[in-house]
């Protein structure tokens, strides 16, 4: 830990390609590899590095991976999309209206409270083993989210800002749109984002637990046909997704709002 | 005009040299306020007379809590005074922030919008109510007045306090405002861009001669720019003193301070603060 | 000399203008609160309230989709009598606080090693966010393969999700300890031993906590997220079973406990927190 005194420290990475961090990675990974094949850790069903990117390849070069991502990339960005929708609108209610706020926040907490996963055998009561199940889960708990972050938003709009648009004797639908909706928009961002990363998790669980579709579906099949390779493949597969849908979202919104993602570092 | 005439009659004894000045433009009448605190209902201000003229620069000076800004405030039409009070623009009841009046906040980064440009946080307040070829004259002209044209299509955050506040008082330029309402605007700056920044509101003063009324703390800041300041004293606060400046314009950071009667006037403001303890 | 005689005036806030007016006659736009009350208002529990009292009243009892509250209790009930509520309930909380103990070990040593040397930071960096990313969801089949279905498969599964939060808060906590704090320990010629035990871990407590506070709910979600999946044992499987045997009362009652545990578990960490820091300033 010797440093120069008062010096700060920087996080790893200096935005060039991390050398350290990829060799690392590929020595890992190559340990893996050798342990496997050597027999030294007796772990069956650990699959070889080697055998996951082939089962991927495979699953690629087949076409076999694509119905199910595609259903679950639908089934969580069609949540997403309804969720924020929901929330949105909802949330800038509750956040403009006090009285609303009073009469229903605390509600609103406790049935937040509840774990999504938790709902999803409601949803299979409901809708049995279905798509609608799926969205129905995915909408619940990813509306909640960005709910919560649109009232905080909209509810948080600095005194000052407050002030200016009394001095400029804005009406009060100019002041939700010119002021409040705009000073709203990182904290609703963070619930989208949030949202998303929530959607994709719920898809694959719900699809897991009740729908014969989807990767979630997929991977469990796997897993219970014995396919270490092919399990690993799917699970390598979810994550990459998830992966590219939040830089994805990220690289959006730092379009969108340019002024908030450069300045402020909040939505970085 | 009737009303401003009896406000004129109504208002108290003149210096002979505001009798020469303008019609009253802001006038309050035994102005209390109260203020919600955690203990409950606190008087602030309490007894305010006093008048702002068309095209004075008055000071309200005061130590730190005394209500300036509280002061300024009900005459902007943000704060509702306690009843019994008047407070009048233009002699007409205060029924909110007059159309004429532009305030400039004293904590500049959170009165600018941060995701708007500069030239859109200036034109915020015409937006609505002028063509949009005017709106952007208007701006153009505000940024040019205030020196700030090459940086119009930049973001708030991206420059500096001194030019943030700068674009505040343009936003309030662009909106053709004669009466600015300031508070203390160049409280949080290094001496040296707060010394350029009196002189470039001195030279908008002498151009466009709004009515300014000016919140500091800052004794020597009062007697250089103002035509009047009015102190503030006591817990509940009242106006302790007004008192004339009569220094020669255009003033200068150097050569106007080194006048006798610049000292004479300082030594008054000083004398009266001290004497009000808070 | 008048001055000196007079007492001192209460003390003002910074500025007058800081204390905000009450709502002016005109009434005001914003609809905010100026300071966020730490709970929302109990007058939010109404439609709460009123929601549950209009499905006890309106509902049936034999309703397999929303049965009303009262089906809730005796769903709940008939589980007690028959001794499976509580073994359950016990095997989840059991699981979570092992999990999450062994979180917070583990999740403390590596934010620690990771934040002190930013070497191992970039070398391992990319390694752990690849693993971050892996929903626990995704695996639970992994882990089901590879430990088969039992508790440990559970705890590591649990633990490998909670871990997370803890690391990251410590390593942002190493990060933003003072030098000046170790520089005064060197030169008071403490021992490593003595600087780690005196100085560097009570400046990490903070963040440490932080991350055991963000980690907790996540441990108890992921405990019942593995529970309800593979039906092991606990109360997401009580839950899965009696979805399957389409005992919707229960099924709701059930969930009702979960939501109570999440909300205990929170408060604890709260309390517990605010116990440990009780001397110190205000972040």
């Amino acid at each position: 830990m010797a440093r120069e005194h008062g010096a700060k420290r920087r996080p790893g990475g200096t935005g060039r390609v991390n050398i350290p961090g990829l060799s690392t990675m590929a020595a890992l990974v190559g340990l893996w590899e050798l342990a496997v094949r050597s027999a030294t850790v007796e772990l069956e069903f650990l699959p070889a590095p080697s055998g996951i990117a082939g089962a991927v390849a495979t699953l690629v070069a087949t076409g076999e991976l694509f119905p199910p991502l595609l259903h679950t990339l639908r089934a969580a960005l069609v949540g997403w999309v309804a969720a924020g929708a929901l929330g949105i609108g909802l949330g800038v209610v509750l956040g403009l209206s006090r009285p609303a706020w009073r009469y229903s926040m605390a509600s609103i907490e406790v049935v937040r409270a509840i774990p999504p996963v938790s709902l999803v055998p409601v949803a299979l009561l409901l809708f049995g083993f279905s798509l609608r199940m799926e969205l129905l889960v995915i909408v619940y708990a990813g509306a909640w989210t960005v709910l919560v972050s649109t009232v905080e938003g909209v509810r948080n709009l600095r005194p000052e800002l407050a002030d200016v648009g009394r001095m400029l004797r804005m009406s009060k639908a100019t002041a939700v749109r010119k002021l409040v909706l705009p000073s709203a928009m990182p904290s609703i961002v963070v619930g989208l984002r949030l949202a998303l990363s929530l959607s994709l998790v719920l898809a694959v669980v719900a699809e897991m637990v009740g729908n014969p579709r989807g990767l979630g579906n997929a991977l469990i099949r796997a897993q219970q046909a014995l396919q270490p390779e092919q399990t690993f493949a799917y699970v390598v597969t979810i994550g990459l997704l998830g992966v590219v849908l939040n830089a994805g979202l990220r690289r959006m919104s730092a379009r969108a709002l340019p002024a908030l993602a450069a300045g402020r570092g909040e939505l970085a | 005009m009737t009303v401003a005439t009896d406000v004129r009659e109504a208002a108290p004894p003149a210096t002979p040299a505001a009798a020469a000045r303008g019609p009253v433009v802001c006038h309050c009448r035994d102005l209390t306020v109260e203020l919600g605190s955690s203990e409950g209902p606190r008087r602030v201000l309490e007894g305010i007379t006093a008048d702002l003229r068309e095209g004075e620069l008055v000071s309200i000076l005061g130590r730190s809590g005394t209500g300036k800004t509280t002061l300024l405030r009900v005459l902007g039409g943000l704060v509702d005074p306690a009843p019994g009070s008047q407070v009048g623009f233009r002699g007409q009841p205060l029924d909110g922030p007059p159309e004429e009046a532009a305030f400039v906040f004293q904590d500049y980064t959170a009165s600018l919008l941060p995701w708007r440009t500069v030239e859109k946080n200036v034109a915020l307040g015409l937006e609505g109510k002028a063509s949009k070829g005017e709106i952007r004259r208007r701006v153009a002209d505000a940024l040019e007045t205030v020196g700030l044209a090459e940086r119009a299509r930049d973001y708030p955050w991206r420059l500096s306090g001194g030019m943030q506040q700068r674009v505040q008082l343009a936003r309030g330029l662009a909106m053709d405002a004669r009466v600015l309402l300031m508070d203390e605007p160049f409280g949080a700056l290094d001496a040296m861009t707060k010394a350029s920044l009196q002189d470039e509101l001195q030279r908008v003063h002498q151009q466009r001669k709004p009515t300014i009324a000016f919140v500091t703390h800052d004794v020597d800041e009062a007697v250089y720019l103002s035509d009047r300041i009015l102190v503030l004293g006591g817990s509940p606060a009242t106006i302790v003193r007004d008192i004339p400046v009569e220094l020669p314009r255009p003033r200068d950071q150097l050569a106007t301070k080194e006048l006798p009667q610049f000292h004479r006037l300082r030594r008054i403001v000083f004398d009266e603060i001290r004497a009000h303890h808070g | 000399m008048t001055a000196a005689t007079r007492a001192p005036a209460p003390h003002p806030p910074a500025d007058a203008g800081d204390v905000r007016p009450p709502l002016p006659r005109r009434g005001r736009w914003d609809g905010q609160a100026r300071r966020a009350p730490a709970l929302p208002p109990l007058g939010g529990l109404l439609p709460l309230g009123a929601l549950l009292l209009a499905w006890e009243l309106r509902g049936s009892p034999g309703s397999p989709y929303f049965p009303p509250p009262t089906t809730w209790v005796d769903g709940l009930g008939a589980l007690w009598t028959s001794g499976r509520l509580w073994p359950a309930t016990h095997q989840t909380l059991s699981t979570f606080a092992v999990a999450l103990a062994v979180a917070t070990l583990l999740g403390a040593l590596l934010g620690l090693l990771l934040g002190a040397s930013a070497k191992a930071d970039r070398a391992f960096g990319p390694t752990l966010e690849f693993l971050r990313a892996m929903p626990p969801a995704a695996v639970v089949p992994v882990a089901a393969l590879l430990l088969g279905y039992g508790a440990t498969m559970k705890a590591a599964v649990v633990t490998l999700a909670a871990i997370w939060p803890v690391l990251l808060s410590t390593r942002s906590g190493v990060r933003a300890i003072d030098p000046v704090l170790l520089d005064m320990a060197r030169s008071l010629r403490l021992s490593a031993l003595q600087r780690a035990r005196h100085c560097v871990v009570p400046a990490l407590l903070p963040s440490i906590f932080l991350g055991v506070r963000v980690a907790a709910p996540v441990a108890l979600v992921i405990t019942m997220l593995v529970e309800i999946v593979t039906r092991i044992d606990g109360i997401g499987a009580l839950i899965a079973t009696a979805q399957r045997s389409y005992l919707s009362g229960q099924v709701y009652g059930l969930i009702l406990v979960a939501g109570l545990f999440s909300f205990l578990v929170n408060g604890l960490v709260s309390v517990a927190q605010a116990y440990a820091f009780r001397n110190r300033p205000n972040r």
